[in-house]
């Protein structure tokens, strides 16, 4: 399956994102986080971005079949550029970062991860999101 | 091509909970299957379709599975959408 990474200048955000997921999507598909900075503070920390995505990848026995990173804003961003350029090539094919917006992103793209859906599937499930309307016009 | 028309009885409408596990039992299935709501259809395989639909509270949906595994998945679905959603009885006469 497609795990997913998610990054955010605040910890709290992404274990409640993380568990909001797991109970739409199941806890099949594989959510690391990355949130803060090393020291606990509001930020973000390319260093932990790696970690994150390194579990996401896992191990030779139970590698994913791609990642997909979703993330917050500014910051988030240069943080996981560095994060990215410290990856090998092999792992670094199949981790995409996603336009998408990271809370409906991340519950969609989960949901078509669970399904077994492939990297192109979940990135363009999350993608999607962001043209879900927030409230339906009457 | 078999189809079957549900009315939504959960007052939230196909909220994303339900609907992320109705896509996760669709894709189980080989045939396409669509739900039409008036003249508008999503993929039931696809969350990001089901929510763009937005089901309303006692609207009806109508499922269409075409493929092999059409009855079946037809099946599954409705009971799957069970405590959400009933089979609307059809009119006689």
């Amino acid at each position: 399956l497609v795990s997913l990474v998610l990054v955010s200048h605040s910890r709290t955000l992404v274990e409640g994102l993380r568990e909001m997921v797991a109970q739409v999507a199941g806890d099949e598909v594989r959510v690391t986080i990355a949130g803060g900075t090393g020291d606990g503070r509001l930020g973000t920390s390319a260093p932990l971005i790696s970690e994150a995505i390194q579990a996401a990848i896992g191990g030779p026995l139970g590698r994913a079949d791609g990642v997909l990173v979703l993330l917050d804003l500014g910051s988030a961003a240069l943080s996981l550029e560095l994060a990215l350029e410290d990856l090998d090539p092999a792992d670094r094919a199949i981790v995409r970062v996603s336009d998408g917006p990271l809370v409906e992103g991340a519950v969609i793209a989960a949901v078509e991860a669970s399904v077994g859906g492939s990297l192109d599937d979940v990135e363009r499930a999350a993608a999607g999101a962001m043209s879900l309307p927030k409230m339906v016009k009457a | 091509m078999p189809d079957l028309t549900l009315t939504i009885l959960d007052p939230s409408g196909l909220h994303t909970r339900p609907a992320a596990r109705f896509v996760q039992v669709a894709s189980r299935f080989e045939s396409r299957i669509r739900i039409r709501q008036g003249d508008r259809e999503a993929d039931a395989k696809s969350l990001i379709s089901l929510l763009g639909l937005t089901v309303r509270p006692s609207s009806e949906i109508t499922l269409i599975a075409d493929g092999p595994d059409a009855e079946a998945a037809l099946g599954a679905l409705t009971l799957e959408l069970g405590p959400y959603a009933v089979v609307t009885p059809e009119v006689i006469g």
